[in-house]
């Protein structure tokens, strides 16, 4: 079995998987970073996303051997302290229910105001289309995104 | 130590610890619910029978006027407390949660409820989760009572501790207890200067008798209920720390991905070839469970694998043709036809389909069969059946743990993921996690019974539709978010502006006079209506609908959709607004999001989703087949609440009933096109 080198969250692991483990595995069940979810395994809901040199990337239909030595950032990665502007946002719009699909809409959030600091409501539905919350938070995560690109 | 004192009203009880500190357990009466959470609304385990007819009833609006009854507790024979508060000597407050949560606030609102009473800052509070014990009564979470049930005894158990401190204090001052009075965490001498902290008066107060007759808060007095404290929780969920069924690692546990029978019923696994599982990379074991087979592997991903590398044989059985053409077909020939009725009355049918619940988590259970005894961490909505269920797979003393849920809607009432997961512990006599795929989740569900309603109502005057009603057979059903309250509330609500339809009136008139007797439903239909600007008139292609709805009779909600339809009848709900009464509210901001929630919900049974079965089969697979609400399909939600001071009654199912009524009747006000079914779709609008 392979093995690669991973940079995630600024460490160095080595991982020894198949080349087409994806990388919500390696991170779950090899690494033990369990912040990022499992929830369709098919690129459909983005609890899996993760940030790869930045851009949002759904980690369930990613191998693990296409990440090479671009920098990982999961949710635990995100801040030391949970002090991210998106993330105190969250806090302070109280977005959360269940909580289960916060960590992929939080890390595209980040990833959209990176390239868009103040979305319109058309460029956030847009933008958050394939991020997926049954508990409806929805109007909350909007507030929160504008709310951090004020902040920011 | 002062141990078992029980108190003259025998319901608070001083527990001893062997750490020290103050800890009372109550007891809470899960025994005699007040009367008004008795609905003759379909019960939550509804399943009917092939060819049963219903009739839908909606209780008299005098009854749905009752306060709720003082709990006056029943002391069984063998009473045992089952809820548990402990301050300890730092001043911490800790709250036993003995209900599950997933997203609905309640061990916040549990944590808030007794630490008003106690008068404790809100930073000094923690919540354990307990494990499921007969000590802490009924776990199960559903029905939307938790806090409801418990407003008045857990505030109690409060408002004692509290006491207790003043009466440790007070002798620690040799001063009259009434004397004193508290500032959070700490009471103040009469003179108003010295203070002890509550975690220097704790050992003192566990010596002390219970005090009885304890005065719990005004309102007025409330510094945390009333106030938008947002889930305890939510700090470690936006940091990636929150830990759910899934995300249980135990050491040394293997992974397991589980074929079943795709049938929906009646079919079984007669055969199976397991070397192609057992050559993918990391697979450990094939397992042979009762009519399921078992992959077990090193990680999730190799599990999986395996699983679908099996090459499987049914016996499909007698279900192997079974649609839900044929379903509803047969539902409906037990039914009259529409059009059918006598002059002076209307007539119509009504249709649901099946539902998923379609969990952000899907199911999962961790299970460690070892030394005697079987150890279950599930997500569950009922910690004694997975108990149950554990007991009964491995005949050994079972202990569960419940993490957090990633969505629970009532799926998670059932035991069936724990019943597998603890029989393949034990077959593997390994720690394992039993992973559930989305098209696992999908496709084995207990779906919401689909419903064909027939209505007929004369138009004499406004009087609440009835309806007779057929389900589906041979698909597992069972509790979905709000139940047969929202097959009630679809039919009944569109069928209302039916009736003002034929009676050439106004929908909003219509239900006023048709629910005059009943104040509290006036109140919200008033409010929302007048909030959404019921009446102003709007451009072509938009209108407004609306609908109202008392879950279990308790709380009282109407919704105003506005929509806009398109010419290739493409529907965008532009605005919800909703008024709610649920009596006494313990957090506002978390009443408006759970509305939001169950308008979303309602939403995707509206518009988007529905569960259809071809060949005996769950059709749908996963979010591309079952699409749910989108972030760009969100309306503009606005929550408004009624100011009551009857104590409060659910807020978690409360929002759906009437989402998908209001948004049929805006539609038709817009479009002048009835659709009686739903999922309603573009094809349906089309001209």
């Amino acid at each position: 079995m392979p093995t690669y080198e991973l940079q995630i969250n600024g460490t160095i692991y080595n991982v020894e998987a198949e080349s087409e483990m994806p990388l919500l595995w390696v991170l779950r069940d090899l690494l033990g970073l369990t912040g990022t979810k499992y929830s369709c395994g098919a690129g459909q809901c983005g609890a899996c996303t993760v940030l790869i040199a930045g851009e949002p990337v759904r980690s369930c239909i990613t191998p693990v051997s296409s990440v090479k030595d671009k920098p990982v950032v999961t949710i635990e990665g995100l801040s030391p302290d949970g002090t991210h502007p998106v993330q105190k946002a969250w806090l302070e719009e109280h977005v959360s229910q269940c909580g289960y699909c916060q960590p992929g809409q939080i890390l595209n959030a980040v990833a959209l105001l990176d390239k868009n600091p103040n979305p319109t409501d058309a460029e956030i539905g847009k933008a958050m289309q394939d991020v997926l919350c049954r508990c409806g938070t929805y109007q909350r995560i909007r507030k929160a995104i504008h709310r951090a690109a004020q902040e920011a | 130590m002062s141990a078992n004192k029980v108190n003259r009203r025998d319901f608070l009880k001083l527990v001893g610890s062997a750490g020290g500190g103050l800890v009372l357990a109550v007891f809470l009466d899960s025994c005699s619910l007040p009367a008004k959470e008795q609905s003759t609304a379909v019960p939550l385990d509804f399943t009917p029978t092939p060819g049963e007819q219903l009739t839908l009833d909606e209780k008299p609006a005098s009854a749905q006027e009752e306060p709720m009854a003082a709990t006056e507790t029943i002391l069984p024979a063998d009473w045992s407390p089952n809820i548990y508060i402990r301050v300890d000597h730092q001043g911490i407050l800790t709250v036993t949660a003995f209900h599950s949560e997933m997203g609905q606030g309640i061990r916040t609102a549990l944590a808030m409820m007794a630490a008003e009473e106690l008068d404790i800052a809100w930073e000094n509070v923690r919540i354990e989760q307990a494990a499921a014990d007969t000590k802490y009564g009924d776990q199960q979470t559903g029905g939307s009572v938790s806090v409801s049930r418990y407003f008045d005894q857990v505030r109690s158990a409060g408002a004692t501790a509290r006491q207790m401190l003043i009466n440790a204090a007070a002798q620690t001052w040799d001063v009259e207890a009434a004397g004193c009075k508290t500032e959070p965490g700490f009471v103040i001498h009469p003179d108003g200067q010295k203070r002890l902290a509550y975690g220097e008066l704790v050992d003192t107060a566990a010596q002390l008798d219970l005090p009885s007759g304890v005065q719990k808060k005004d309102a007025a007095q409330f510094r945390l209920l009333g106030t938008n404290i947002h889930h305890w929780d939510a700090p470690q969920i936006v940091t990636g720390k929150t830990i759910y069924g899934l995300d249980m690692r135990l050491p040394g546990v293997m992974f397991a991905a589980i074929a079943r029978c795709p049938i929906v019923s009646g079919g079984k696994l007669s055969h199976y070839e397991d070397a192609p599982a057992l050559a993918i990379p990391g697979v450990k074991q094939v397992v042979a469970l009762k009519d399921k087979v078992a992959v077990v592997a090193e990680n999730s991903w190799a599990a999986i694998r395996g699983r679908d590398a099996l090459e499987i044989t049914l016996e499909e059985g007698k279900n192997a043709t079974l649609s839900s053409e044929d379903l509803f077909n047969t539902a409906r020939g037990r039914l009259p036809q529409a059009g059918t009725t006598e002059n002076g009355s209307i007539d119509a049918v009504y249709e649901l389909p099946y539902e998923a619940h379609a969990t952000m988590e899907p199911m999962n259970c961790t299970a460690h069969v070892h030394d005697g005894v079987c150890e279950i961490w599930a997500p569950t909505q009922s910690p004694q059946d997975v108990q149950l269920a554990g007991y009964l797979a491995t005949g050994l003393p079972t202990k569960v743990y419940v993490p957090l849920i990633g969505g629970g809607f009532g799926r998670r009432l059932q035991a069936d993921y724990a019943e597998e997961a603890a029989a393949l512990s034990k077959a593997i006599n390994a720690p394992v996690q039993v992973v559930w795929t989305r098209a696992d989740d999908m496709q084995h569900d207990f779906y919401h019974e689909m419903a064909v309603q027939y209505f007929n109502a004369p138009l004499d005057e406004p009087k609440l539709p009835r309806a007779r009603q057929v389900g589906g057979s041979a698909v597992p059903t069972g509790a979905w978010r709000s139940v047969g309250e929202f097959t009630q509330a679809w039919g009944v609500q569109c069928f209302i502006d039916e009736m003002a339809a034929a009676s050439y009136r106004d929908p909003l008139d219509y239900r006023l006079e048709l629910y005059k007797n009943n104040p509290r439903a006036v109140g919200v239909i008033q409010l929302a209506a007048e909030k959404a600007g019921w009446g102003a008139p709007l451009p072509a292609g938009k209108g407004r609908g609306l609908a109202y709805h008392a879950t279990f009779g308790v709380t009282h909600v109407c919704h105003v959709a506005e929509v806009s339809v398109d010419a290739d009848g493409r529907v965008r709900v532009e605005r919800v607004v909703c008024a709610v009464d649920c009596g006494m509210v313990v957090n506002p901001d978390n009443v408006k999001a759970q509305m939001e929630g169950g308008i979303v919900w309602g939403l995707t049974a509206a518009l988007k989703a529905e569960a259809t079965v071809k060949n005996g089969r769950i059709e749908q697979s996963n979010f591309f087949d079952y699409p749910i609400l989108r972030i760009d399909e969100m309306p503009v939600v606005e929550v408004y609440l009624v100011e009551s001071e009857a104590s409060p009654s659910g807020i978690g199912e409360m929002g759906v009933p009437p989402t998908a009524p209001a948004v049929a009747n805006a539609i038709f006000a817009a479009t002048g096109v009835r659709v009686r079914h739903i999922p309603i779709r573009p094809e349906d609008l089309k001209p």
